[in-house]
Parts: C-alpha cells; structure tokens; sequence
C-alpha cells in the first residue's frame, strides 16, 4: 500500500494532541452537563417541561458526538466519509424545505457533485475538485434545459447551485482537513468552536435577558431570527474567538499561522462565521415559512440545525490555513487516481 | 418566469419513524430512486416469472389524479398493477395499504414505503380523518392511488363484497377511477404459501369511470362502489352476500389492501 493510502487508514496519533483531548473532554463535559441537569431541573426548579427537553437533547448529543467524533480519530477517510454523509443529509433537508426536492435531476445533480468532491478529497487532486466544481454547476444549467420547463428555470437552477456551493463544496471543506498528516486538531477545533458558539450566544442571550428583565431586548436581525438578541451576539462572539483562538494556537504552534495576526483573523473568522452560517439558515427557513430545517434530531430539529454554523467557517478556516500557511501541502497527492494516471 | 414554489414536503415536520407511517409522505431522492429501481426489476420479473399478459393499455391513466381499483386475491395485486402504469405516473402513484399490515414494524414500513411507494390506510385506530387526508390528496391533483374496494384478500378466490370508501373518496369528484380485473393473481400467490408460484397473470384494464354527478352521501359512495364491481365483475351482476353491518356504523369501513 502506498503512504497516500496508508494515511488514510491511520490511527497512529489520534488521542496524542492537546486540541483533540481537549474537544473530546468538552464533549463529554456537555453530555455529563446535561445529564447531571436534567434530575436538578426537574426536581430543584421544578419545571418538568425543560428538563424533559434538556434530557432529549442531551441522549441526542449521547448520539451525535461519537458518531462525528469517532470517525476523526478512526482515520482520513473516515472523516471525510462522515463529512460527506453530513454534506447529503443537510441537502436532504434543505431540499425538502425549498421544495427543490421535486427536481429530481437538480438533485441528482447536487447528490453526484458532492460525491465527486468527496472523490477528489480522498484523492487528493485539487485538480479533480476544482473541475468538479465547475462541471457541476454547467451540468446544473444544462441539464434543467431538458425537460423543456423554462418556468422557473432561474430559480431551480440557482436553488441547486446554492446548495452544492453550500453543503457540496464548503462543508466537505471539512473533510479536506483531514489531508493534512495531523488533520485531527484543526478538525476537532472547527467543530468544538463552532458548537460552542452556539450555546454560548443562547446562554448569554438568556442571561442578559434575565438581568434586564421588563425591558425589551435589543435585536440584530429582528425579522431573520427573533429568537437572537444582540447580547447574545457579542456574547457568542467575545467568548467563541478566544477560546478559536485558543484552539488554533495549540493546532499550530511552531507553525506561521500560530502568529498573532493569524490567530486573531482566524479567530474572528470562526466566532463570525459561526453566526452568519447561523442567520444564512434562519433566512432560508422564515423565507419558506418553518420553523426547523428538519426532524431527524431529537431535540435540536434537522441535521442543518445543528451544522449550519459550520457551513461558512469550515471553507474559511480550510482556505485560511491553505492560503497563508501551506496546510496540507506536504501531504502525498493523487493517492487513488496517481497509481492510474502516470505523469511524465 | 413564474414565481417559484417554496413548498416543503408535506412531511417536512415529521420525525423519521412518523413520516414512514404519514399520508402525507412525499418520497424523497432516495426513495424514488429505489421505487424506480425496484419498478423495473419487478416488471422483468412478472413477465418473466408470471408471464404477465395486459389487455387494455389504451385505458391506463396518463395524468394525475386517478384511481387505479382491482379485485384483491393476493398480495402481489398491488405490485401487478404498480408495474402496467406508465412511466410519467408511475412515481406519483401509490398504492394504499393496511397501515396495522404494513406499516407498525419499522423495517417493513421502509420496505413499503421505498420500495412500493406504498402510503398507509389505518383502519382500526385512525378513522375517517386519514380517509379524509387522502382524499385531499388525491383531490389536490398531485397523484394517483391504487386501491382495493373489497378491503381484504379473498381467501377461497370468490370475490368479496365492495366496501363504499372508494366512494367516500371519489363521488362528486372529477377524478378518473380506472377498474382493473387481475386473473390468475390468487393461483400465483395464495394465502396459504409462503411464495410466489409461476402461474399465469392478466390484467383486464377496463374504461375509466368518472363520478362527478354522485352525490358525496352514503347512497352515492354505495353507487360508486357498485359500480365499480360491476365493471370489474361483469359476470356477477348481483353483490355477493355481505356480512350484517351495525346498525349505528357512520363511517363506512375504508378500502386497504390488506
């Protein structure tokens, strides 16, 4: 077996990095949180009703977590099969909520885009998925040519192109991660920060209300999600970029990124991105009209609910890293299609 | 350029287990890919394994909504005619089964549902109101339905009574109900065996009825029923004997095939 096949499969190293140990702990913190909660909520504060919801949520977590956090420590590919089952299902739900679900070519489309990304990650060719990208996104307004439909052809194809950008390319931008020899911090860091960012925006949100109770809360964006008031905002974001911050030092240390300057706009990035991918969502549902992208999770509501912080800080980070500190470089390319295809 | 349509899946809110069981499932990409699939695969198998015989093709619904009916002998009854319907209805096109049959064990559930598009009739436990949703369904124009008015499997080949829910469903209504009489299908898979046997299957696609000017009453879901039976039994011009109905039954059973 090749090293580029060989990395794939590796286990070696996947509990040795503080920033992996870290994310784990946390995860289980937050299960042990809401486990420990729900007896306090249900019989100290006496409302039965959150703490049956604290108690869906947190068997939901009990789920969820190893199911996402066990493939990155199992290996490369793992990681990047998860991220793209992850990719499908946000499809599955963005499509049934915009209706885009009834154009099965449309969706044929996406599906088989996101797979092929998927294919040029494990691959590692650059080249691949950048052609994929664009063979897409022509196939998109190609083929919704045929049925010879013209009504509504611009919004179909735009639907379909918006949703391979979103979950086809910039989550899978996740599974890219783990082309680096040591992906399993940088991929646990995303992951951890951006779900932190939101229980901290909902808790300080909850906090500041308390503390000013009788007043009415200031609001971002009061009509794309109600539910969110400024001080939930800052909150998220004074506590979600130093902890990103944070995260990113030890991913990085001895590497140009573990600057300041880096960590500062990789940092702002996470703790912003977070948020927008949050609103992007929150405008897809109040433009359609529901109130969750979907109910597969217990609890939380889809499988989007739950990642649509992610869908903007992952393309980020990944391009970030790329960019200004040669993530990923050193890694062997073409590890599938090289042993086929030999260059000169 | 018309506005586009954001309309969720009428299922959208409804967690896995409980859009299995929902009449207002939509199949998904997944699904309709399996339902095509598995289509296909049994098409080739019925003419092969059955060597199924079509008669009246010329009859067969080419749009939404419609109501495919047929005498109900065998559980294969709804895959036979899931396989004669056309290609541009045939996704849109479910067969109505018993819910308490096929839909309370969760692998079974996914079978009929992704494999035969199947979507549930409760008759014990829900009532009229699930009537009520698939016949705003089916009203709504967006598909079509496979169902068996007498209800249940023959379990000696004699035909059963029609029950009058396929004319709750239809009576008043401008939708085409197509009656359909399967022979051989009792041979092919009897109650009494586990499978299929390699008996000779027709289908006898006979002229759509349509049932705008039947009153939506009692009288008028009887006539429908009737009816149908008629054209799907032409040798039989009386009922057969029914069971004694209570007295205070307000809601006529539902059809499902069973």
């Amino acid at each position: 077996m090749s090293p580029g096949l060989q990395r794939l499969f590796d286990t070696s190293g996947a509990f040795s990095h503080p920033a992996t140990i870290i994310t784990l702990c946390a995860a289980g913190a937050g299960i042990l949180a809401g486990l420990v909660s729900v007896p306090l909520v249900s019989h100290i504060a006496k409302n039965a009703d959150a703490a049956a919801e604290i108690r869906t949520r947190t068997l939901t977590w009990m789920v969820i977590a190893p199911l996402v956090l066990a493939p990155v420590l199992a290996g490369a590919l793992w990681t990047m099969l998860v991220v793209c089952v992850l990719s499908l299902l946000c499809y599955r739900e963005f499509a049934r909520v915009t209706g885009l679900f009834r154009e099965r070519v449309v969706s044929a489309l996406v599906v088989l885009g996101a797979i092929a990304v998927t294919l040029g990650t494990v691959d590692h060719w650059d080249g691949l998925t950048a052609a994929v990208q664009a063979f897409t996104l022509c196939a998109l307004c190609v083929c919704s040519v045929v049925p010879d439909r013209p009504q509504g052809y611009i919004q179909r194809v735009a639907l379909g192109a918006a949703a391979f950008l979103l979950f086809g390319v910039g989550l899978m931008r996740l599974g890219a991660m783990a082309n680096d020899v040591d992906y399993r911090p940088l991929v646990c860091s995303v992951l951890l920060c951006t779900q932190l960012s939101d229980v901290f925006g909902f808790c300080v949100g909850k906090l500041a209300r308390r503390a000013n109770a009788g007043t009415e809360p200031t609001r971002l964006f009061p009509r794309t999600s109600p539910g969110k008031t400024l001080a939930g905002h800052l909150g998220a974001l004074a506590l979600t970029a130093p902890l990103a911050a944070g995260m990113y030092w030890l991913t990085f240390r001895g590497t140009t990124l573990a600057q300041p300057g880096h960590l500062l706009a990789m940092s702002l990035l996470t703790a912003i991105g977070a948020q927008m991918g949050d609103l992007v969502m929150s405008s897809v549902k109040r433009d359609v009209g529901v109130k969750d992208m979907g109910a597969l999770l217990p609890g939380h509501g889809g499988v989007l609910d739950r990642c649509n912080s992610l869908l903007l800080v992952a393309p980020a980070i990944y391009h970030y890293a790329v960019f200004f500190g040669g993530y990923a470089k050193d890694t062997p390319a073409r590890v599938l299609t090289g042993a086929w295809f030999h260059s000169p | 350029m018309s506005n586009w349509q954001y309309k969720p899946a009428s299922d959208h809110a409804l967690p896995p287990m409980k859009r299995l069981r929902s009449e207002r499932r939509e199949p998904g990409f997944l699904s309709w890919t399996a339902h095509r699939v598995s289509l296909r695969l049994l098409r080739w198998w019925l003419r092969c394994y059955n060597r199924m015989e079509l008669v009246g093709t010329e009859h067969l619904p080419r749009q939404t909504p419609f109501v495919v009916v047929g005498n109900h002998s065998s559980h294969i009854d709804a895959l036979v005619i899931a396989a004669i319907l056309p290609d541009e209805v045939v996704s849109e096109t479910f067969p109505i089964a018993a819910g308490d049959v096929f839909f309370e064990v969760p692998a079974i559930a996914a079978f009929a549902a992704a494999i035969i598009n199947a979507l549930p009739m409760w008759r014990k436990k829900v009532g009229r109101h699930a009537l009520d949703d698939l016949k705003a369904r089916l009203r709504s124009g967006e598909c079509g339905y496979i169902l068996f008015p007498e209800g249940a499997r023959t379990r000696d080949g004699k035909p059963l009574p029609f029950k009058p829910g396929i004319g709750m469903m239809v009576a008043g209504s401008d939708v085409p109900v197509v009656p359909c009489r399967l022979i051989g299908a009792f041979e092919a898979w009897k109650p009494q065996t586990l499978f299929p046997r390699p008996h000779k299957i027709r289908i006898e696609v006979r002229r759509a009825q349509v049932f705008g000017t039947v009153p939506d009453t009692r009288e008028g879901w009887n006539a429908v029923s009737e009816s149908l039976r008629r054209a799907i039994f032409p040798e039989f011009p009386e009922p057969p004997a029914k069971k004694p109905e209570k007295a205070d039954a307000a809601t006529p059973p539902p059809p499902a095939a069973e």
